[in-house]
C-alpha cells in the first residue's frame, strides 16, 4: 500500500464537516506557521519538500514562491487554479468535494508564508455544486477564527474569497484565470511581466492548483523532507491521478511518485488492468494535452527500461518517444478504441476552447478539427496528414499560452505512433464510417 | 556596462528593456520583420505571431521561437530572423489567416495601402492549401454611422481597434465577443457604430491594418495625389493632420504618428470635420450692403469703399472711434497683422480678440503671479505626473485629445480631482469629484489652500526661495470662514479636504483648467488661486507638474501672443510704457496711441453710447458667440461700418456692411500657437477657394490701400517681422519649424522651452495675493427672482457656434442644443426627457430640448450653444471678470418653465 497524505483521511465519515476534519487534526498546519511566525521558513519547507506544480507544468512550487516580488506598500495575493477543464483530470474537483477543509487550510498556511492577506479560489463553473461545499467550508473556517482578522491572535489577517468561472477551459491558463478574476475576458496575457510580478491587479501572485496547494499541508506538519523522502529523485511526494477509460476501475488515485505505470493500469489496487480482457492500445498519460503514447511505449522507454510514474520517466525519450505527466489526467484506450476518434473529440475541444487571440491557434485548432473531421466522414487525402503537420508545427511554441501546446501535441503524437491508422482512414474511407469493418481489418473482437 | 545581442550574428548594443521587435528594427530597419497586430501607438499585444524570430543562447545553438513584438531582447542572445524555419513558420501562419479572409484584393479599398496584402507579399504566399470551410466572409457591413463604417468580413482579429479604443481613446466601445475560431469584434452592446457609444474619433480606423474598420472617406486608400501635413483648426491642443488630396481637393484626413502632439490620434473634428471647406454656402466674393441687400463687388471696389468710409470716420470722430476683433482661429501672422493694421494704419489701441471671451482672465492672473500669461508644462508630462487635477473644463469634448491623455492616467490609477458643477465625462473617473455650485471656485480654491496650510503640507523651501507675499496670504487663508464656505460652495468640507491632501501629497501634480474657471465675474482670482496651489505644493518649474490652461481655440495663445489685446502689443509689452511705446513707434514707422484702447465689452458699451463708429471683425459670430445677444445687436446697429472677414454668412455677418470672403485653415499657410505655447507649422493644403483670400493677404491689401506699404502675405516674411519684435519669438524661423513645431520662448539659436519657470519666475518671485469670494452680481440681484443657474457646455461634436461643424456630417451624429436638468427639477416643472424647456433670463428668453439627466445636482441646469435655432447667449448676462473683461457665460439666473410653443427664434 502506498502512502496516502492527501487522501488518507478520504473515508472517515463527515470528514467534508468541519468538527471531523478539525478532529482528525485539521488547521494543525496554521497553528503550526502562526506560533512560529516565521514565513520565510515555510516557503523553505516547501522548497525543501521538492513539491512541484500538479497543474501540470510541474513547476517547483518553493521556487515559484520565492519568486513573488515583495514591493513596499503593495498587496500580494494567492490564487488558487480550481478551473480543472482539462479532459481526463478530475482530482481536484474530488478532493474539494470531500475534503474542503484540506484546501482551505492549504490556501491559509501557503498565504501566511506569502504574506498574503487576500485570496481567491477561482473554481470551474460546472463545479456548482462543490462551490456550494467551498463555502461552507470557508463559513466554518471564518466562524472558528481560522480567517478574518488577526486570526487567533496572531496579528494575521486573512480573507479567503471563492470565484467561481463561466465556462472556460482557458481561464485555467494562470494569466487567463487573472483576467477573467479582474472581470475581464479571459484572455491569457503576454508574459513577462509574470503573475509574481504582476499578476491579480497588477499585484505580485502566485497561482497553485488545488492539489499544490492541499500537499503543503502535509509538508508543513510533518516536514519537507519527510515529503521528500517519499518519490523518486525530483518527483518527491504522493500525485493524485484521475484514472480513465477502459479500465476496469476508474476514479481517482493518490500514489507515490515512482510507481510502475504497469503496476498501476495493472495491478488491483489501482486501476485494475483492461476491461473485458482486451488488450492495451495506448494511454494519454497526464491529461488530454500531453502526447498519446502506444502500449509498447507507456509501458516502458525505447530504451527498455520500465516506465515509472514519474516527471522524468514519463518525459524520457522526448516527444518522439515519451509524453508528460502532466496533469495527472490519465486516461487509458485498449484496441477497440480509435486513436485518430479520440484525436477528433480532443481537436474539437481546443477548437472549442482556443481563446482565439493568436492567429495560429485560432485558426489552427479549427482547421486541425476540420481536417480531422473530414477524414472521419471518409473525405481524407493522403495530404490531409502532412496539412495536419504543418498546422500543428506553426501552433507548437509559438503562441501567447500553452493551449496550442496542449492542442499541437496530441496531433503530432497521434501522427507520430499511429499513422498508419491516419492512411487507413484515409485510403478505406469503409473502415471508418462501418465500426465492425473496422474491427474486423484490425483482429479486434468484439467482446 | 552596455550589453548587447546579436541579430543574424552581428552583435548591437542593446537598451534596458527594449523588445526584440524595436532592437531589430532600430538596427536592422523598419520592415525587416513583417508584423500584423503591432501598431505604433499601442502597448504590444503578440497574437498575430508573424513577428516571430528564432532565438539562441549560443551563435546557431538550440533555437527557441518567440514574438519579438513583446519579448524583451536577452543580453547575449542571438536572434535569427529569417532562417528557413521562422519563414515557413510566417508564411504559414499568414496562409492561415487568409484562409479566412477575402481574396478580392483588387476591389478592396485599402488596396495597395492594406498591412496584410504587404506582410503576404513579404512572406511570399502564392496559394492557399485549405479546402474551403467555415469562415466569416459573409458578416454584413455596417454603414450605419455619418463617419465610421465596417467590413468586418475583412478581419483579422488583430485587436488593433480594440486596442486604439481603450488605450488611445479610452471609450470602450470595442471589444471581442466569442472565443476561438467564433471571436470576432462587437462594438457596444453587439450594435451598430450609430447605435454605440461611440464617439467617431477614428482611432480605430487608422489603427486597422485591413479595411476591417474605416470611413466614410476611405482614408486609408492610397487613390490620393498629395499628403499635406497641418494642424487643426478646431481647439488648443493642436493636433497635426496628415490631409490626403485628390487634384487639390481634400479627400481624407489621418493623424501622424510622429506627432509629438498627438501621436496618432484626433477626435472626429479633425478627423472627420473637414467637409465645411468647399461647402456650397462658402462665401465666394465680397459684399457690400445697400438698400438692406448684399451685392457682389469686386475686391478693389470693396477695398475702397471700406478705406473711404474708415478715413472718413477717423476724420470726423478721431481714430478711437475704429476697432477691430482679431481672430484666435487665424494665424499668428494674421494676428500680427490685424493689431499692426489697427495700431499703425488706424492709429488706435482698440484691438482686442476672441480670447477675451474665454482665457484672457488666464493670461491676466498667471502674468499677475508669474510674470507669464501661458501654460507652464507640456502635455506629455502627463506620463510623468502623479496626480491630475481639472477644473472648470470639460476635455474629453472641448479638447478631446488631451481629454483622452487624461482619462488613460486617471484608468491606470492615477489620482484625478475634478472640480466642476457638472459630472463630466471625467468626473466619472475621478477620485474626487468636487461638484460645487456654478460661480463659487473662488469659495472653493481657498478652501482647498486653507487645508494644505492647515496639514503643513506647503512645500516650505519653494515659497521661501521662489516665492513673495506668502505669510500675510497664509493669516487670511486660515481666516476663511470655513462653514460659510461649505455652504456656498455645497461641497462637503472633508473632501474638499481629502483632494487638497491628495492634490499637496503628490510628488508631482499637474492642474488644467478650463472656461469654467475664467468665465466668471471671479475669473481672474480663480486663475490666481490656481497658481497660488501650484506654488504652495512646489509644483511648478519641473516636469509632470504646473498650471496648464486648456485653451479653447486652436491659436488663442497666438492671437494674445501677436498683440491683439488693447492693452499689450505684440509680445505682451505694456503700450503704455513710454520706452516700449517708442520701440513699438520705431518698428511700426508710425505714430501709435500711448491709452489703452477698448476690450470687447467696452466696444459694444462705446458703440451704444455714439463714441465707437467702425469694427472690424475676422471670423467671429459675436452675435451668437457673445453674452446677451440683443445688446450686442443693438450696439451692432448702431455702428457707421462693419467689415466681417467670413467663410460663411454668419448671423453676425448679416450685419454688416462690407463682408470679405477669407480662405479657411486648409487653404493657407501661416503658425498656429498651441495650449502649451507650441508653435506649429499650418502648411497650405489646396487653393483658396476661387474667389476668396487668406485673411491676412485681406489685411495687407486693405493696410497698402490705405497708404501703408506692408508686404505680401507669406508665413516666412512674417515671422522675420515677428521675431524682431516679439522677445520670445526671437529664434522662430519658418523654415525652421520642423514638423513638431517650437514651444516658446524661442531662443535666437532656435532652442525652445519646454517648461517654464525653472529657475526663476518671468517676474522674479512668484506673487501670493490672498483673493476673497464674493457672489456675482448676477446672483445677489437676480438670484431670488431666477432661482435656477444655468451655465454652459460644449459638445465633443460641435466647435463653438458651429459654423464649420454644422456644415459636416457631425451634424447627423448631434442636431440639436440641449437642456440638462436634473429629474428632480424635471418632476417639478413636468418636463421629460426631449420636452422644449422655456428659459428666461431678465435679458430674454430661449426655448430648448430638454435633456433629464442626473449629471447636474437640483438647481443647476447646462446647456451647449452650437445651433443659431437656440441663441441661447439671449438669456446671459451682462457681468464680466473685474479685471479680464471676460463675461461671466457660466453663471446665469434663470427661471423655467415647460415651453408651449416649439422652436422660438428671436
Ligand atoms: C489552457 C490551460 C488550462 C489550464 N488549466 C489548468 C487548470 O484547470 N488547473 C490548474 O491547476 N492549472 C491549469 N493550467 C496550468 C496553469 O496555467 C498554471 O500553470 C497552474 O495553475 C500553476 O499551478 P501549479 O504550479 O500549482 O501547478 C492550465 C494551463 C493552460 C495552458
Ligand atoms: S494559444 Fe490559443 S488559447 Fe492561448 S492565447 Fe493564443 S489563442 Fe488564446
Ligand atoms: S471611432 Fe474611436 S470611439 Fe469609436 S470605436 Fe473607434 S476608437 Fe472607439
Ligand atoms: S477590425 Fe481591423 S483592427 Fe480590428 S481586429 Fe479586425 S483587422 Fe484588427
Ligand atoms: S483635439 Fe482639438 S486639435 Fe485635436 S483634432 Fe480634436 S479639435 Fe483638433
Ligand atoms: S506583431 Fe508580434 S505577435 Fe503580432
Amino acid at each position: 500500500m502506498g502512502k496516502k497524505l492527501l487522501l488518507k483521511n478520504i473515508d472517515i465519515p463527515g470528514i467534508s464537516s468541519y468538527e471531523v476534519y478539525r478532529r482528525e487534526g485539521g488547521y494543525k498546519s496554521v497553528e503550526k506557521v502562526l506560533a512560529e511566525k516565521n514565513p520565510e521558513a515555510v516557503v523553505e519547507e516547501v522548497k525543501k519538500s521538492g513539491l512541484r506544480g500538479r497543474g501540470g507544468a510541474g513547476f517547483p512550487t518553493g521556487m515559484k514562491w520565492s519568486f513573488l516580488a515583495k514591493p513596499e506598500g503593495v498587496p500580494r495575493y494567492l490564487v488558487c487554479n480550481a478551473d480543472e477543464s482539462e479532459p481526463g483530470t478530475f482530482k481536484d474537483r474530488y478532493l474539494m468535494e470531500h475534503i474542503p477543509h484540506l484546501l482551505v487550510e492549504g490556501m491559509i498556511t501557503s498565504s501566511y508564508a506569502l504574506g498574503a492577506n487576500k485570496s481567491f479560489i477561482y473554481i470551474r463553473g460546472e463545479y456548482f455544486y462543490v462551490l456550494r461545499i467551498l463555502e461552507k467550508a470557508i463559513k466554518e473556517a471564518y466562524d472558528n477564527g481560522w480567517l478574518g482578522k488577526n486570526i487567533k491572535g496572531s496579528g494575521f489577517d486573512h480573507d479567503l474569497y471563492v470565484q467561481i468561472g463561466a465556462g472556460a477551459y482557458i481561464c485555467g491558463e494562470e494569466t487567463a484565470l487573472l483576467e477573467s478574476l479582474e472581470g475581464n475576458r479571459g484572455n491569457p496575457r503576454i508574459k513577462p511581466p509574470f503573475p509574481a510580478v504582476a499578476g491579480l491587479y497588477g499585484c505580485p501572485t502566485v497561482v497553485n492548483n488545488v492539489e499544490t496547494i492541499a500537499a503543503v499541508v502535509p509538508i508543513i506538519n510533518d516536514g519537507g523532507e519527510a515529503y521528500a523522502a517519499i518519490g523518486v529523485e525530483r518527483s518527491t511526494g504522493t500525485k493524485l491521478i484521475s484514472a480513465s477509460g477502459h479500465i476496469k476501475k476508474p476514479g481517482v488515485y493518490e500514489i507515490e511518485l515512482g510507481l510502475p505505470v504497469e503496476e498501476f493500469i495493472f495491478s488491483d489496487e489501482y486501476c485494475g488492468g483492461i476491461i473485458n480482457g482486451r488488450k492495451l492500445k495506448a494511454v494519454v498519460a497526464g491529461g488530454s494535452s500531453v502526447p498519446v503514447l502506444p502500449a509498447e511505449l507507456i509501458l516502458k522507454t525505447a530504451a527498455g527500461t520500465p516506465r515509472i510514474m514519474t516527471y522524468e520517466s514519463l518525459a524520457d525519450g522526448g516527444f518522439a518517444t515519451g509524453t508528460m505527466l502532466g496533469s495527472g489526467g490519465f486516461i487509458v484506450m485498449d484496441e477497440t478504441a480509435s486513436v485518430l476518434r479520440n484525436l477528433h473529440t480532443f481537436a474539437r475541444f481546443y477548437h472549442h476552447e482556443s481563446c482565439g487571440q493568436c492567429s495560429p491557434c485560432r485558426e489552427g485548432t479549427r482547421w486541425m478539427d476540420q481536417i480531422l473531421s473530414n477524414i472521419l466522414k471518409g473525405n481524407g487525402k493522403m495530404k490531409d496528414i502532412e496539412l495536419l503537420w504543418d498546422i500543428q508545427g506553426n501552433i507548437e511554441g509559438k503562441t501567447i499560452c500553452p493551449l496550442g501546446d496542449a492542442a499541437a501535441w496530441p496531433v503530432a503524437s497521434a501522427i507520430r505512433h499511429f499513422r498508419k491508422e491516419f492512411e487507413e482512414f484515409i485510403e478505406n474511407p469503409a473502415a471508418v464510417k462501418d465500426v465492425k469493418h473496422y474491427y474486423s481489418v484490425n483482429n479486434i473482437s468484439e467482446a | 556596462m552596455n550589453q548587447t545581442a546579436y541579430i543574424n550574428d552581428v552583435a548591437y548594443t542593446i537598451e534596458p528593456g527594449e523588445t526584440m521587435l524595436s532592437f531589430i528594427r532600430k538596427h536592422i530597419g523598419k520592415s525587416h520583420v513583417p508584423t500584423l497586430c503591432d501598431a505604433p501607438n499601442l502597448d504590444p499585444f503578440g497574437a498575430c505571431r508573424v513577428c516571430c524570430v528564432d532565438v539562441a543562447l549560443t551563435p546557431g545553438g538550440n533555437m527557441k521561437t518567440m514574438a519579438s513584438c513583446h519579448t524583451p531582447v536577452i543580453a547575449n542572445s542571438y536572434i535569427y530572423t529569417e532562417n528557413d524555419r521562422i519563414q515557413k513558420l510566417r508564411k504559414n501562419i499568414v496562409e492561415l489567416v487568409l484562409t479566412d479572409h477575402p481574396l478580392d484584393c483588387l476591389t478592396c479599398e485599402v488596396n495597395g495601402n492594406c498591412e496584410l496584402q504587404t506582410v503576404a507579399a513579404k512572406v511570399g504566399i502564392r496559394d492557399v492549401r485549405y479546402p474551403e470551410g467555415k469562415n466569416h466572409l459573409h458578416t454584413p457591413k455596417d454603414r450605419s454611422h455619418a463617419y465610421m463604417t465596417s467590413d468586418l468580413s475583412k478581419c483579422i482579429n488583430c485587436g488593433r481597434c480594440v486596442r486604439a479604443c481603450d488605450e488611445v481613446q479610452g471609450e470602450l466601445i470595442l471589444s471581442f465577443a466569442g472565443r476561438g475560431f467564433d471571436s470576432h469584434i462587437v462594438k457596444g452592446f453587439d450594435q451598430s457604430f450609430a447605435e454605440s457609444d461611440c464617439v467617431s474619433c477614428g482611432a480605430c480606423a487608422q489603427a486597422c491594418p485591413t479595411s476591417a474598420i474605416s470611413d466614410i472617406f476611405e482614408s486609408k486608400s492610397i487613390n490620393f495625389t498629395e499628403k499635406t501635413r497641418t494642424v487643426c483648426t478646431y481647439c488648443g491642443v493642436g493636433c497635426n493632420l496628415d490631409v490626403a488630396t485628390i487634384n487639390g481637393k481634400v479627400k481624407s484626413i489621418q493623424a501622424p504618428y510622429d506627432a509629438e502632439v498627438n501621436i496618432g490620434h484626433t477626435c472626429l473634428k479633425g478627423r472627420y470635420a473637414f467637409s465645411f471647406y468647399n461647402h456650397g454656402d462658402r462665401l465666394r466674393s465680397p459684399l457690400i450692403k445697400r438698400n438692406g441687400r448684399f451685392e457682389e463687388v469686386s475686391w478693389d471696389e470693396a477695398y475702397d469703399y471700406i478705406a473711404d468710409k474708415l478715413t472718413a470716420i477717423k476724420a470726423q470722430y478721431g481714430p478711437d472711434a475704429i476697432g477691430a476683433i482679431s481672430s484666435a482661429r487665424c494665424t499668428n501672422e494674421e494676428n500680427y497683422l490685424m493689431q499692426k493694421f489697427i495700431r499703425a494704419v488706424i492709429g488706435t489701441n482698440n484691438v482686442d480678440s476672441c480670447a477675451r471671451v474665454c482665457h484672457s482672465p488666464t493670461a491676466i492672473g498667471m502674468q499677475k503671479t508669474f510674470g507669464t500669461g501661458a501654460a507652464t508644462n507640456s502635455i506629455e508630462e502627463l506620463e510623468d505626473t502623479h496626480c491630475m487635477m481639472v477644473i472648470g473644463a470639460n476635455p474629453t469634448s472641448a479638447h478631446p485629445v488631451t481629454g483622452s491623455k487624461i482619462k488613460q492616467q486617471a484608468m491606470r490609477g492615477k489620482t484625478l480631482i475634478v472640480i466642476d458643477p457638472r459630472r463630466t465625462d471625467l468626473a466619472k473617473y475621478a477620485h474626487y469629484h468636487l461638484q460645487l455650485r456654478p460661480g463659487t471656485n473662488v469659495a472653493l480654491l481657498n478652501m482647498m489652500l486653507y487645508y494644505i496650510i492647515a496639514e503643513g503640507l506647503e512645500a516650505k523651501e519653494f515659497i521661501d526661495k521662489r516665492t513673495e507675499g506668502y505669510d500675510e496670504f497664509r493669516t487670511q487663508v486660515l481666516n476663511i470662514d470655513l462653514s460659510k464656505m461649505e455652504e456656498i460652495t455645497g461641497v462637503d468640507r472633508a473632501l474638499v479636504k481629502k483632494a487638497a491632501i491628495a492634490y499637496a501629497t503628490a510628488p508631482l501634480a499637474m492642474s488644467f483648467h478650463g472656461l469654467g474657471v475664467t468665465e466668471h465675474f471671479q475669473g481672474t482670482y480663480a486663475v490666481m488661486q490656481i497658481a497660488d496651489l501650484a506654488m504652495i505644493t512646489g509644483n511648478i518649474g519641473k516636469k509632470g507638474c504646473g498650471v496648464n490652461p486648456l485653451r479653447g481655440q486652436n491659436n488663442v495663445q497666438g492671437a494674445a501672443d501677436m498683440g491683439a489685446q488693447p492693452y499689450q502689443g505684440a509680445g505682451y509689452l505694456d503700450v503704455t510704457d513710454p520706452e516700449i511705446h517708442k520701440r513699438y513707434e520705431a518698428f511700426y514707422g508710425a505714430k501709435l496711441p500711448m491709452h489703452e484702447g477698448y476690450k470687447i465689452p467696452e466696444m459694444y458699451d462705446a458703440a451704444l453710447e455714439g463714441k465707437f463708429k467702425a469694427l472690424w471683425l475676422i471670423g467671429e459670430d459675436i452675435v451668437q458667440t457673445e453674452p446677451n445677444t440683443n445688446k450686442v445687436k443693438a450696439s451692432l446697429e448702431q455702428l457707421d461700418l462693419l467689415v466681417v472677414q467670413e467663410i460663411f454668412m454668419t448671423e453676425t455677418a448679416s450685419f454688416a456692411d462690407v463682408i470679405l470672403p477669407a480662405a479657411t485653415f486648409l487653404e493657407k499657410s501661416g503658425t498656429f500657437t498651441n495650449g502649451e505655447r507650441r508653435i506649429q507649422r499650418v502648411n497650405q493644403v489646396v487653393k483658396p477657394l476661387e474667389g476668396t483670400k487668406p485673411d491676412g493677404q485681406i489685411i495687407v491689401e486693405i493696410m497698402n490701400r490705405m497708404g501703408y506699404a506692408q508686404p505680401d502675405y507669406h508665413p516666412d516674411t512674417m515671422l522675420q517681422e515677428i521675431s524682431q519684435i516679439v522677445p520670445f519669438f526671437k529664434g522662430v524661423k519658418w523654415n525652421e519649424l520642423g514638423i513638431n513645431g517650437k514651444q516658446w520662448p524661442v531662443k535666437e539659436d532656435g532652442t525652445d522651452t519646454r517648461i517654464l519657470h525653472t529657475e526663476t519666475f518671468t517676474r522674479g518671485k512668484g506673487k501670493f495675493r490672498f483673493k476673497d469670494f464674493t457672489e456675482t452680481e448676477e446672483i445677489t440681484t437676480y438670484g431670488k427672482q431666477y432661482p435656477y443657474i444655468l451655465t454652459t457646455n460644449r459638445e465633443l461634436e460641435h466647435y463653438n457656434a458651429g459654423t464649420m461643424t454644422r456644415r459636416t456630417n457631425n451634424a447627423i451624429i448631434l442636431s440639436d442644443d440641449y437642456l440638462l436638468i436634473n429629474p428632480n427639477d424635471a418632476v417639478k416643472h413636468a418636463i421629460n426627457n426631449g420636452d422644449m424647456v422655456c428659459i428666461e433670463s431678465p435679458r430674454g428668453k430661449v426655448d430648448v430640448k430638454a435633456r433629464v439627466t442626473d449629471e447636474v445636482k437640483p438647481g443647476i441646469l447646462s446647456t451647449t450653444f452650437h445651433f443659431p435655432e437656440v441663441m441661447i447667449n439671449i438669456v446671459t448676462s451682462d457681468v464680466h471678470d473685474e479685471h479680464a473683461k471676460c463675461p461671466e457665460y457660466k453663471v446665469v439666473s434663470v427661471n423655467i418653465r415647460k415651453s408651449k410653443g416649439k422652436y422660438k427664434v428671436t
